[in-house]
């Protein structure tokens, strides 16, 4: 091919379907990053999963951390010990960190860490390790999630009041703008909004008032001096979800993109384009993979993943791909293989990244993008009526907002408006042979490994300065009375060897602990059928027969805080008559078993996602015993609960248990009756 | 001993699973439940529980931090005083289409596992009007037998709070600061029933300071020539800030009352 600054040749012609580079020559775009997200059972474990995902052709680690890490507890805390490495890795020391990245040099990765309430903390070792090892810390390249609107909303591992937990996220910002000009230091999610029933408009919404939350709360604070707060508005960056309804999902992009540009230029005066671009990774929908005949989900996650491929003007800049096996179990590493080959496929073998923007001059999607960012800027208005993000999540609007779209999904759903293929219709299949293996298609977490990982965490603690790390922590400690910048102090402290407990217990003595509204209160169902009105009939009947409402304790123990499932069993309970006893997410089951008791609860009702169904439904039972109830109260389970599970769960007591399967919700109560009608026969008042 | 007569002395010793199963049954309202009842009063005169508790009611708009107000005060209260039992009872509204309720006061109220000085129950208000449930009033009765505070939390909204004036010795009315004037906090027309107020969620800085005095005015406004003017207090859960005000006044009216003889209502 001529080159086209050959002198005395005729300018090239370009072609509206080439790509072509600074210089004129024809082009295609680099592949985003491929990124899978993972990490359990111990530092050690993850680290050879890591190992194997790079050298597997994956570009960049997206690290899930456990439960226990990004609440702030050391994995021998009580309330941490069930959940040590079930949903990602343990860190305890800056030592977990130097294991978990052995034989991976900093400075050349690109690292996403899942982590919000305590990602100062994670950033603050992470940095600890490179000083450690001599790497330059200004090469650091990655993202801390950091986003704690979404956590109060959506995810529930926050630990701090709003604005100490603004204060941290404002605080990292300051420090990376010259320390780790790579960094993103939070990632602003719209993920787990969708996940939790955001419609597209309120996944705009939310997100974008959510960033100007963020943007707003530097600015004030005015530690960065105004000609680099454009550098801190170019650092913003964005986590999307992207679901089954991919064109919406595309313009959706696009209107992200758009508004994006208009925030900055509009609000923050930003000049240069690129500091005004939508930065986003993608993690595809993990709520719209089915139960039901799970390799369908294989071809969900490929729609999906070209939601956020194919509109090259919001193409992502890194994604992730959740497994087909994911609402069975965490997946396994051949799950995980599976879809990183998707990736490679869909970038290497298609012509996917050789072409401009295939859908610019597109009547129909110009006009859907305008429609959402339309609906997007009037929900944004009215946040900012409110006084803005924060105080939106604080009066509870948001999250009331969010539970009222995933009851009307779920409504949807019951009423076979939408169609879920395997759950709602087609429901009839030949079994899947990708579930007969020996391990029944799932995965699960070796129980040794959290001794290796206690008894790491006992060795560092017996082996450190006591007089370095009582000095750390006290500077740490100082700094968040006297609002000096708290990263430093932090570096130190995961250099002096202090645990995570210890950094989250210090700043949980200086801010106090948050609890966000639940958002179930005043909401409705739409659901309505001669099944629910039976099971409120029956309801009627039984307060006729006992002389008082059936009243049901529903609950999360452990870390896990994914309340969406409870809160839509807290919904449909009350619209089918019965007084429900919602006392939201990260309880003891303790704490559950005094609810039931103090309440005289006809049943309780707990919600368990993190793979410790067995042991928190075991103290919940054991506890109503010691609290004198005997087996007066049934415990019904429900959660993403493996069927090899369901025989030593009911041994333990259990009445009924529920799994992503049970969605039809007047199914769900009918049978939640029947324990409540079973145990009022069987016992007096 | 019958069924009846350990749950009385269950209850008595505090001990949550019989004495949240003798709440039950004073929460039936059925007429059959009458003669059961009067048993277990009977019951529970015969041990000596008679009705002792300061009963204080707690009322507000949705919004204004009531709940968790009011398990800040019942924990600090049980702190301070280490011999004081503190009940709260939360009182949520009812559906009047499914007859259900979510009774969501819990989740902001933490009491430590396993004290027995502490009790917490909820309520639904069994679609009546008003902030108060039929079984609200036989529970108190109850529950003053028990304990030495009995704190019922109502969602105020106009009429209950005349009703939980018959009902408490001392009835506080929680607000948020507003951002706006005087009209605002006379709208509610609740402004007559109260001995004092609460105004909450003070750590908000300048709109509660604001808030303050035109509260200060409204009542001036709305109970003229009153000798000793309702006091307001200044408080806020995350520091804490004021509750030790609100429970001397609290203390204060618990001993006029002792000394004047128990008043009848």
């Amino acid at each position: 091919m001529t080159s086209p600054t050959d002198p005395g040749q005729a300018p090239p012609q370009r072609l509206p379907h080439r790509l072509y580079d600074a210089d004129g020559n024809p082009t295609t775009d680099r592949p985003w990053i491929f990124r899978t997200y993972a990490g359990h059972s111990s530092a050690a474990a993850s680290n050879a999963l890591y190992r194997k995902n790079l050298a597997a052709g994956q570009t960049g680690l997206s690290v899930a951390f456990d439960l226990p890490t990004q609440t702030g507890y050391s994995s021998d805390h009580p309330l941490a010990l069930p959940e040590v490495g079930k949903v990602g890795v343990p860190i305890n020391t800056i030592d977990d960190m130097h294991q978990l990245f052995e034989g991976i040099p900093l400075a050349e990765m690109n690292t996403s860490m899942t982590i919000n309430a305590t990602a100062m903390w994670l950033l603050a070792l992470y940095i600890g390790v490179a000083r450690e090892r001599g790497e330059d810390v200004r090469k650091l390249q990655g993202t801390t999630q950091n986003d704690i609107i979404k956590e109060y909303l959506a995810r529930g591992t926050y630990i701090f009041p709003p604005e100490a937990s603004l204060r941290l996220i404002a605080e990292m910002y300051e420090y990376c703008l010259d320390n780790l000009p790579k960094w993103n230091a939070s990632n602003i999610c719209s993920y787990h909004l969708q996940e939790a029933g955001a419609t597209p408009a309120q996944e705009l919404a939310f997100a974008l008032a959510n960033a100007i939350g963020v943007l707003d709360t530097i600015r004030e604070r005015g530690a960065v001096p105004p000609e680099r707060f454009p550098d801190v508005v170019g650092r913003i960056s964005f986590f999307v979800n992207s679901g089954i309804r991919f064109i919406e999902e595309m313009c959706k992009m696009r209107a992200f993109v758009e508004l994006w540009d208009e925030i900055t230029r509009d609000r923050y005066g930003v000049q240069d384009p690129k500091q005004r671009l939508f930065r986003y990774g993608v993690q595809v929908n993990s709520l719209g993979l089915t139960e039901q005949q799970p390799e369908n989900n294989a071809w969900r996650i490929l729609i999906e993943a070209l939601g956020v491929t194919l509109s090259r003007k919001a193409r992502c800049r890194a994604l992730q791909l959740p497994a087909w096996n994911e609402a069975l179990s965490l997946p396994r590493p051949w799950d995980q293989q599976w879809s990183l080959r998707l990736q490679q496929i869909l970038a290497y073998e298609t012509d996917l990244l050789e072409y401009p923007d295939i859908f610019d001059g597109s009547v129909v999607i110009e006009s859907k993008t305008e429609e959402l960012k339309r609906q997007a800027r009037e929900e944004i208005a009215r946040i900012e009526a409110m006084g803005g993000i924060r105080a939106a999540v604080e009066s509870g609007y948001l999250k009331s907002q969010l539970v009222r779209s995933m009851s009307e999904r779920v409504s949807k759903i019951n009423s076979g408006e939408l169609v879920i293929v395997g759950v709602n219709r087609w429901t009839e299949g030949l079994p899947s042979p990708l579930l007969t293996g020996e391990d029944g298609g799932i995965f699960k977490v070796d129980e040794a490994e959290t001794r290796r990982t206690l008894e790491a965490l006992a060795a560092v603690k017996a082996n450190r300065d006591p007089a370095r790390v009582q000095a750390a922590l006290a500077a740490l400690e100082e700094a968040a009375r006297t609002g000096k910048n708290m990263m430093e102090p932090s570096i130190e402290c995961a250099l002096a060897r202090v645990t995570t407990g210890e950094w989250a217990d210090t700043l949980r003595r200086v801010f106090g602990e948050y609890r966000p509204p639940t958002g179930v209160e005043g909401q409705r169902l739409y659901v309505d059928s001669d099944r629910v009105a039976e099971v409120r009939r029956r309801a009627e009947e039984f307060v006729r027969r006992t002389g008082h409402r059936p009243r049901i304790v529903v609950g999360k123990p452990g870390l896990d805080g994914h309340s969406n499932g409870a809160e839509v069993i807290a919904v449909a309970a009350r619209h089918c008559g019965f007084d429900v006893v919602y006392s939201g997410i990260r309880l003891t089951p303790e704490e559950i078993v005094q609810s039931a008791i103090e309440e005289a609860a006809d049943v309780i009702g707990l919600s368990i996602l993190s793979g410790s169904h067995l042991d928190l439904t075991r103290q919940v039972i054991e506890g109503l015993r010691a609290a004198g109830a005997g087996d007066a109260i049934p415990v019904i389970v429900g959660g993403i609960i493996p069927k090899d599970d369901h025989e030593a769960l009911r041994a333990l007591g259990a009445r009924q248990i529920f799994t992503p399967a049970d969605f039809d919700l007047a199914d769900v109560m009918s049978r939640i009756m029947d324990v409540v009608e079973a145990q009022a026969g069987a016992g007096a008042r | 001993m019958s069924e009846l007569d350990q749950l009385v002395e269950g209850a008595i010793a505090l001990d949550k699973w019989p004495l949240a199963r003798l709440v039950r049954l004073f929460e039936d309202t059925r007429p059959g439940a009458v003669a059961e009842k009067a048993a277990a009063i009977a019951a529970l005169e015969a041990h000596g529980a008679a009705p002792r508790a300061m009963v204080a009611g707690f009322t507000g708009t949705p919004g204004s931090g009531k709940s968790t107000l009011v398990g800040q005060l019942a924990a600090r209260l049980a702190a301070r005083e280490a011999a004081a039992a503190v009940a709260v009872l939360a009182i949520d509204p009812s559906s009047h289409r499914s007859g259900g309720s979510i009774l969501g006061d819990r989740t902001r109220v933490h009491f430590p596992v396993g004290e027995r000085r502490l009790f917490f129950r909820s309520q639904p208000s069994d679609r009546e009007l008003g902030g108060m449930g039929r079984a609200t009033y036989p529970v108190v009765r109850l529950l003053e037998r028990l304990f030495d505070y009995v704190f019922v939390e109502t969602v105020g909204i106009g009429q209950s709070e005349v009703e939980i004036e018959r009902l408490a010795d001392r009835v506080y009315l929680v607000l948020q600061p507003l951002g706006g004037d005087q009209v605002q906090f006379m709208k509610a027309g609740i402004m007559e029933v109260p001995h004092a107020f609460i105004l909450n969620k003070c750590d908000v800085g300048a709109a509660a300071r604001r808030s303050y005095h035109a509260l200060r005015a409204s009542i001036d406004f709305a109970r003229p020539g009153e000798a000793a003017p309702p006091p307001i207090f200044r408080t806020s859960a995350i520091s804490g800030e004021g509750l030790d005000d609100v429970l001397d006044d609290l203390a204060a009216h618990r001993s006029v009352r002792d000394a004047a003889g128990r008043q009848a209502r």
